[in-house]
């Protein structure tokens, strides 16, 4: 019995030591590891504050400005270029005539440009020209060809930088004015299933004297599927086909803000387009 | 115990003694019969002093081994229970936002470094260890070209057991050197101030010596706090792009006039912060004694000059303030003032008498005298005393400087100074004063350091509201129709007051020195933002048709300053004609405000701009 008490607690401590043993010697491993994480965090501490240090030195204003007169066309702010949001007036519903859409052949060469928008280089149609080709569909992409065929579009600029971003994005087999106004394509979209009569009927009417040719057939303001899905994308190729037939002669005449385009207005006192 | 188990004589053992382990044998028999007292006595006697001895012994031993492990027992239980768990290290690890440097970083307002502390590496050698002195120099002075061949060949081949080779390597250059792998050769860790933005702070944020002290500028001002909280950065109240704006118009216009130096100051009025100092010339923070000592004055703070007209503002301020001059009330500026040997005149002499507004847009000497003669010395002392003047500006640079007032405060020290001579002062103190005039006369104390947005910012009533609105009236006066035209930036109502001095060598004053300043404010219908521009000695140009005066060198550059400040401030662009700016800085040469009657000038207009000089006939001794 006695022994066997002995045996038990003796058992017992030696268990403990073990256990402690072990423990101790875990210890150690964390403790060496904790250090040697301590030692990357200085490090990465330090390596931090010389890039921030660094960022700081390339940051330096006059640096960059001794850089920015050697690499950029831009020049100083000046005063009259800053404005309040206050100021800006709400943009009403007609006051910004939307994009012309010329058909190929129609535009004349040397509309000028519209506001905020710099003169095109040379280069300009040329990249245009260089690009559409990529495009997936050649035929199908004729529709907006005329901007590579330099017929003077509207807004050259930003259907080159859209391609620029995103030249899968814009499909090849979009609905040009032309094709919008193709009865055949029209056909396909059933507006009288799409849009409630009530709603349909007011376009309807307000589309018919001015483009009779698609009147009836699209109800251009309807929540259709497509057209009007990709119209709304940055291309000169809005969904109201009748706003677009209208807006064709305005583009052969250079752009002057009517008194009711207060945003016109706003951005030709800003100076923007000069 | 052992003694009674052996049955020997009761008498003989001592029970105290018997109980260590000693022996008492039993007693042998005698072959002699002994007298009975004898034997008990003579045993008894041995017996009692061994046991004595032995009992003394035992006593000494306890109380040895008694000690010892009482002593033992105290330091075990002080080793586990008071001293933490007897731990011997603990790890800990670090906190996101430790440093691990010695001294924190300063910033600007935005939160850009202008100064930091970088970890580098220090090269150095114990020649014992190197083991071929020439390929190993070869090889670090291919790593490190800037390092001497024979030099380091020298060092590694010596005796010494150290050696420095290259003190602050950068990482490039470390990596450079690691890689070369030679045996000998090792780094130290040490600690380099470092100045991101270079010059363009110096005057400001100061530099450290060798063993990272701050010995001018903010580290010498805030050494305490930079080193004691190293983990903080210290904030300041400086943008650097304003800086960078105020140092490259100072340093075109200290270009162009040939200037020997300048000072600039943007200042907000409405808490006393100072966004940007700039003094020219200016030094390398990383080196600053590479160069001419006079590049570290710093021409903003510690500089005290005679300002001029531009004391012109605090001399109309206090007429205002007494309530007893109005600015439609004339002054006579045709006759020269004579008070003593002196004679006070005009640099142009309009030969009638101006309204106080006109007095302040020709920057008229007479006039100014003038009014402070109804005024009074002991009102103008008062005044001036109220501006702070008189004591340093309590800036946190430690290069403040104490202005020069004259003492005793007499009438003709009074008139001098209604028109800024015989008082000097530092620029910062002439922006911090103007400020309180145009902000609706509250005098905050300037600050280098970024104000908390919720804090309170200490103020000082010190002139009235009217009259700071009536000194905006003049101030935006100067510039549409006085000396400060070439200030006017469209849409900024930009005013203020123009300054020229002429420099005082010895006991005369120069007729060709002169500093010439502009203290310009915008926007003047609601005052936001001081800019001061201070060109110490410019040369007139053709194109300035012989002026170097303040209206010629300051305003334009101030004009510029505004011009490209003013969208980065968020100033709003305003038109200047609509009638709510007109109503709050209109002001018309007969002191009318009305500017819907838009009334002809009452006089001639005004005539060519530049001549703000205020100067003495040069056979006179001012002082």
């Amino acid at each position: 019995m006695k022994g066997k008490t002995w045996l038990f607690w003796g058992g017992l401590i030696a268990a403990a030591g073990g256990v402690l043993f072990q423990t101790s010697y875990d210890v150690q491993d964390l403790e060496e590891k904790l250090a040697g994480l301590n030692r990357k965090i200085i490090l990465e501490q330090e390596s931090i504050q010389v890039l921030k240090a660094e960022w700081s030195y390339l940051n330096d204003p006059t640096k960059l400005e001794q850089m920015a007169q050697a690499y950029l066309t831009l020049q100083p702010t000046e005063p009259r270029q800053y404005l309040a949001m206050d100021m800006i007036p709400m943009r009403p519903a007609d006051a910004v005539p939307p994009p012309a859409q010329a058909l190929p052949g129609k535009a004349l060469p040397g509309a000028p440009l519209p506001p905020m928008v710099r003169a095109p280089g040379t280069g300009n149609s040329q990249l245009a020209a260089a690009r559409v080709p990529a495009a997936p569909n050649n035929n199908a992409a004729a529709g907006i060809v005329p901007v590579s065929a330099q017929v003077g579009l509207a807004k050259p600029l930003p259907m080159e930088k859209a391609l620029e971003r995103a030249p899968v994005v814009v499909p090849a087999s979009l609905p040009s004015g032309a094709a919008l106004a193709d009865p055949s394509r029209a056909n396909r979209i059933k507006p009288a299933a799409l849009v409630p009569g009530s709603a349909r009927a007011p376009t309807e009417k307000s589309a018919a004297p001015v483009a009779p040719a698609a009147a009836g057939k699209l109800a251009p303001n309807a929540p259709t599927a497509r057209p009007t899905e990709l119209a709304s994308r940055p291309i000169p190729a809005p969904a109201p086909a009748p706003k677009v037939a209208a807006a064709a002669p305005a583009a052969q005449q250079p752009y002057q803000p009517k008194p009711t385009d207060s945003l016109g207005l706003l951005v030709a006192r800003l100076g923007a387009n000069r | 115990m052992i003694g009674h188990d052996h049955g020997g004589p009761a008498g003989y053992g001592q029970p105290g003694a018997s109980t260590g382990s000693t022996y008492v044998p039993p007693p042998a028999p005698s072959p002699f019969p002994q007298p009975a007292p004898q034997p008990s006595a003579k045993p008894r006697t041995s017996l009692a002093v061994a046991l004595e001895q032995s009992r003394y012994r035992l006593m000494v031993t306890a109380a040895v081994v008694t000690t010892v492990f009482t002593a033992i027992s105290v330091k075990l239980a002080m080793a586990t229970l008071l001293a933490g768990g007897g731990e011997p290290r603990q790890h800990v690890a670090l906190e996101v936002g430790d440093t691990t440097t010695n001294r924190a970083d300063i910033t600007d307002r935005n939160g850009n470094l202008l100064a930091t502390s970088l970890v580098t590496q220090s090269l150095y050698a114990d020649p014992k260890l190197v083991s071929r002195p020439e390929e190993a120099a070869q090889k670090l002075v291919g790593a490190l070209p800037d390092l001497d061949y024979k030099d380091v060949l020298g060092k590694l081949s010596g005796d010494r057991r150290f050696v420095w080779l290259k003190r602050n390597l950068t990482p490039k250059q470390q990596a450079a050197v690691h890689r070369l792998g030679i045996p000998g050769v090792a780094f130290e860790r040490e600690e380099r101030r470092f100045y991101p933005a270079g010059p363009l702070t110096s005057h400001i944020v100061g530099f450290t010596g060798i063993d990272n002290n701050g010995l001018a500028g903010m580290e010498q001002g805030f050494n305490k706090r930079l080193t004691e909280e190293p983990g903080t950065p210290l904030q300041l109240s400086i943008d650097l792009r304003l800086q960078h704006v105020l140092k490259k118009e100072l340093a075109a216009t200290v270009q162009e006039f040939s200037a020997i130096g300048a000072a600039g100051i943007v200042f907000d009025v409405r808490n006393g912060e100072v966004l940007s100092m700039v003094s020219l010339p200016d030094f390398d923070p990383q080196d600053p004694t590479g160069l001419n000592p006079d590049t570290l004055f710093n021409r903003a703070t510690l500089g005290v000059y005679e300002m001029g007209s531009t004391f012109k503002i605090f001399n109309s301020a206090l007429a205002f303030d007494t309530g007893k001059i109005r600015v439609s009330d004339m002054f006579d500026a045709a006759h020269p003032v004579k008070i003593g040997r002196f004679t006070i005149n005009d640099y142009h002499n309009l030969h009638r008498a101006l309204t106080v507004a006109e007095v302040f847009q020709h920057s008229s000497n007479l006039g100014s005298v003038r009014m402070v003669q109804q005024v009074g010395v002991a009102a103008q002392k008062a005044f001036m005393t109220k501006m702070g003047f008189t004591k340093p500006t309590g800036l946190e640079l430690p290069e403040s400087g104490w202005p020069l007032v004259p003492n005793p405060w007499r009438e003709v020290n009074s008139y001098t100074i209604s028109f800024g001579h015989g008082i000097s002062v530092s620029p910062m103190h002439t922006v911090a004063a103007a400020a309180s005039v145009i902000n609706g006369g509250l005098f905050h104390k300037p600050t280098l350091l970024k104000r908390q947005p919720d804090g309170e910012v200490p103020t000082e009533q010190v002139v009235s509201r009217q009259t700071s609105d009536m000194m905006r009236r003049m101030f935006r006066f100067v510039v549409t129709e006085g000396t400060g035209k070439s200030a006017e930036v469209k849409g900024y109502v930009v005013g203020g007051k123009t300054g020229t001095a002429d420099k005082q060598k010895g006991k005369h004053y120069q007729k060709n020195s002169r500093m010439s300043s502009f203290l310009g404010a915008f926007p003047m219908n609601d005052p936001r933002y001081i800019v001061y521009v201070l060109v110490d000695e410019p040369q007139a140009t053709a194109k300035t048709y012989g002026y170097a005066t303040g209206g010629w060198v300051a305003a334009p550059a101030v004009g510029r300053i505004v011009k490209q400040i003013g969208p980065l401030l968020n100033v709003p662009v305003v038109d200047e004609n609509t009638p709510e700016i007109l109503n709050s800085t209109y002001l018309n040469a007969a002191g009318s405000t009305n500017w819907q009657q838009s009334l002809p000038p009452v006089t001639a207009p005004p005539p060519a701009k530049g001549s703000t000089v205020a100067s003495f006939p040069t056979q006179t001794k001012p002082r």
